[in-house]
């Protein structure tokens, strides 16, 4: 059965592509963009002679691109989405894509799609410190309030589920935390943001839902070969998971010496309630990086759970002590992705 | 009098025109639409429209705006404003009026034959170094004006840029003037303010810097150019320059008494006058009236921080404000039509020479 990828030139994708190999999946169609190089292929096609794995080039805001790529396709991997840029065109390649997507499917309700959404589509502000966040917690009520990745990427697994619920196609959804590895970015906001040369360092002792890259790959992979789970979402958040200060701490040591400003959460809060209020006030002449709602999403204190996902049989396969040296070892070695 | 507004076209500009509307207490933004719906829903979530639209004509006939802002792809505007107009709406159209100088005058003419007014988004007029200009030009200061620079910087590797060079199907692909045709409004509306001609002699030279190839139509796309225009009194140079760094945004008014430097990025405006002293005193003393003037105006940049006025969008809200006060009190609208269609025409002159064949596009 021919599988398709999309977004599988990227940091997630590519391992995805790869863990589908290990796992025995011989006909991977990968949905790239045009103008793609596909460095990975030739290893690819080296280490797995019996598999065929074919770049379709194309654009998701394009309908015929989107009706070519699925031709012959019985199952979908879709993790093709907009990291940054301006909001239009965040909701465009994300949401708008996505439509174009679950238009296609809608005469192939046999195909079988895994959604790869974010952790980000949970509704944590208004949960209390130290609450658990699992896959019963309720997503984003205000996504207003969140930033354009989460905002976008809850209205994607929203339409999702409502063609799902309209057409019947099976439907698997997986909400990872942050993903890192060799590749990835340096310091995931749960840490903290950089602010004018200095690193406001806000995390402390919040546990970091990070999940290592082909840990998520492999999750995505288990999820979507499982039978029987249709209708269903997983969170990705790896075993051992450190604290933003436990990452911070290895991220200087490793890494590099940044210099920061720890911020504990109650200052974080006062100061979130300022520039909130000069943004309102001034009208939008500074953006509000920093609101209480966001910083609650954030800094609050919760913790997580991955007990669904191994349920199914999900195993990780770098432990995070590896991954997090891995990882490291990347950022020293390239300047690509570091805070500075 | 409360002016009820509407917005048509949800992408990357829209965002500017509903925080800049919502800022005006005399207008209230009551419906956003696109053809594609989850755009117009994009927009009325993030800033709590009332309703949005995937049907125009539903749109203005369901909330009936008094004013319709167009922002949506050039090759839309006359239509869309057409039915606007019919719907008995002022119209603000972002630039490019048209995509060629008949269908702006097409649109003029229609605005001219009814009761409703029109503007256009001709933005850096309104910011304040250019305010400022304008009224020491109206005193006299530069005396009679002899020559205007104008320089625009475009991104390619920014937001806008980004996107279109991201995708073979960004419409700005199809535009007769590409790149150009999206942007060039703003190079040329600086300058027909000072260039008094109706007809002046234009020569344009466009080519494409060094840049990727992608082996499909985005190749035929130009980013670099380099305008003449010549009038009976008054001359302009206009770059549009893609590669240049720092992106920058200024213009240069040569007048017979004074010359003046508007900086649109710092938002400064500074001018060269003749030296006062003799000889080589006459050399010392200049940069320190220089470094004076751009004190003075980093100081009142400082100010209008301070008083929350230094907005990205402050021309373009200083556009809307005058717009909407020029339909409330039925005076002539910020922006001559005269201008607008002096750049269409001036605009279809450029992308007539720059894609000719033979015209030189080097690689």
């Amino acid at each position: 059965m021919k599988i398709l990828v999309t977004g599988a030139n990227g940091f997630l994708g590519s391992a995805l592509v790869e863990r589908l190999l290990v796992h025995g999946e011989v006909d991977i169609r990968c949905f790239v963009r045009q103008e793609t190089t596909s460095p990975r292929l030739a290893g690819w096609a080296e280490r797995f002679p019996s598999a065929n794995v074919e770049m379709f080039r194309g654009d998701l805001t394009s309908r015929r691109d989107v009706e070519n790529a699925l031709v012959d396709v019985g199952v979908v991997y879709h993790l093709a989405a907009a990291m940054k840029g301006s909001a239009a065109d965040m909701f465009l390649d994300t949401v708008v894509g996505s439509k174009n997507l679950l238009e296609g499917l809608r005469s192939k309700r046999s195909t079988r799609v895994i959604l790869v959404s974010t952790f980000g589509a949970y509704g944590a502000s208004g949960l209390p410190s130290g609450a658990l966040i699992d896959e019963t917690t309720p997503l984003e009520s205000c996504p207003d309030r969140r930033d354009l990745y989460s905002h976008t990427k809850l209205r994607q697994e929203l339409l999702f589920r409502e063609y799902h619920d309209n057409y019947g196609f099976p439907l698997v959804v997986l909400r990872p935390g942050p993903i890192y590895g060799p590749g990835g970015r340096a310091m995931s906001t749960r840490v903290g943001i950089p602010l004018f040369g200095l690193f406001l360092y806000m995390g402390r002792n919040n546990a970091l839902p990070l999940t290592y890259v082909d840990n998520c790959a492999e999750a995505i992979v288990i999820a979507g070969r499982k039978g029987g789970n249709e209708g269903e979402a997983y969170n990705v958040v790896d075993d051992d998971a450190p604290t933003a200060k436990e990452f911070f701490r290895l991220y200087r040591q490793h890494v590099e010496k940044i210099r920061y400003f720890a911020l504990p959460y109650r200052a974080t809060q006062v100061l979130s309630t300022l520039i909130e209020r000069y943004n309102r006030h001034s009208k939008g002449q500074l953006p509000a990086i920093l609101t209480p709602y966001k910083s609650a999403y954030l800094w609050k204190g919760n913790t997580f759970d991955n007990g669904k996902l191994k349920g199914i049989g999900w195993k990780q396969i770098v432990s995070t002590e590896e991954g997090l040296m891995r990882f490291f070892s990347y950022l020293r070695d390239t300047r690509d992705g570091r805070i500075h | 009098m409360e002016l009820k507004v509407a917005i048509v076209g949800c992408g990357k500009i829209a965002d500017g025109h509903v925080e800049e509307i919502q800022k005006i207490g005399t207008a209230r933004l009551v419906a956003v639409c696109d053809r594609e719906l989850l755009m117009a829903e994009q927009l009325a979530v993030r800033y709590h429209i009332r309703s949005h639209y995937d049907d125009f004509e539903q749109m203005l006939d369901v909330e009936r705006p008094d004013v319709v802002h167009i922002t949506t792809p050039p090759e839309s505007h006359l239509a869309l404003a057409m039915t606007a107009l019919n719907a008995g709406c002022h119209i603000f159209v972002e630039k490019p009026l048209a995509t060629n100088h008949e269908d702006a005058q097409k649109l003029v003419g229609a605005v001219e034959a009814s009761d409703k007014k029109l503007t256009i988004g001709y933005t850096y007029r309104f910011d304040p170094p250019a305010l400022a200009v304008r009224e020491m030009i109206r005193k006299g200061f530069l005396g009679d004006i002899v020559h205007v620079e104008s320089y625009y910087g475009y991104d390619l590797a920014g937001a806008y840029g980004k996107s279109l060079l991201g995708s073979p199907t960004h419409w700005v692909h199809c535009l007769p003037g590409k790149l150009f045709q999206n942007n060039i409004d703003h190079m040329l509306e600086k300058i027909v303010e000072y260039l008094p001609d109706d007809f002046p002699t234009v020569r344009a030279l466009g080519y494409r810097r060094e840049h990727a190839s992608y082996g499909d139509i985005r190749d035929d796309l130009l980013d670099e150019l380099r305008v003449m225009i010549l009038g009976k009194a008054t001359s302009a140079y206009a770059t549009f320059c893609s590669h240049a760094r720092p992106v920058g945004q200024f213009a240069r008014i040569y007048g017979s008494k004074n010359t003046a430097h508007i900086d649109y990025v710092s938002r400064t405006v500074t001018f060269d006058s003749s030296p006062k002293f003799p000889s080589a005193l006459g050399r010392v003393f200049p940069p320190f009236a220089q470094s004076w003037q751009l004190f003075r105006e980093g100081s009142r940049n400082v100010l209008r921080f301070a008083k929350s006025e230094f907005h990205f969008f402050s021309g373009l809200n200083r556009l809307i404000v005058l717009f909407y006060e020029s339909i409330i009190r039925d005076v002539q609208p910020p922006v001559p039509y005269r201008d607008i269609l002096r750049v269409s025409r001036m605009t279809d002159e450029i992308i007539g020479q720059v894609f000719e064949p033979g015209s030189v596009q080097r690689k």
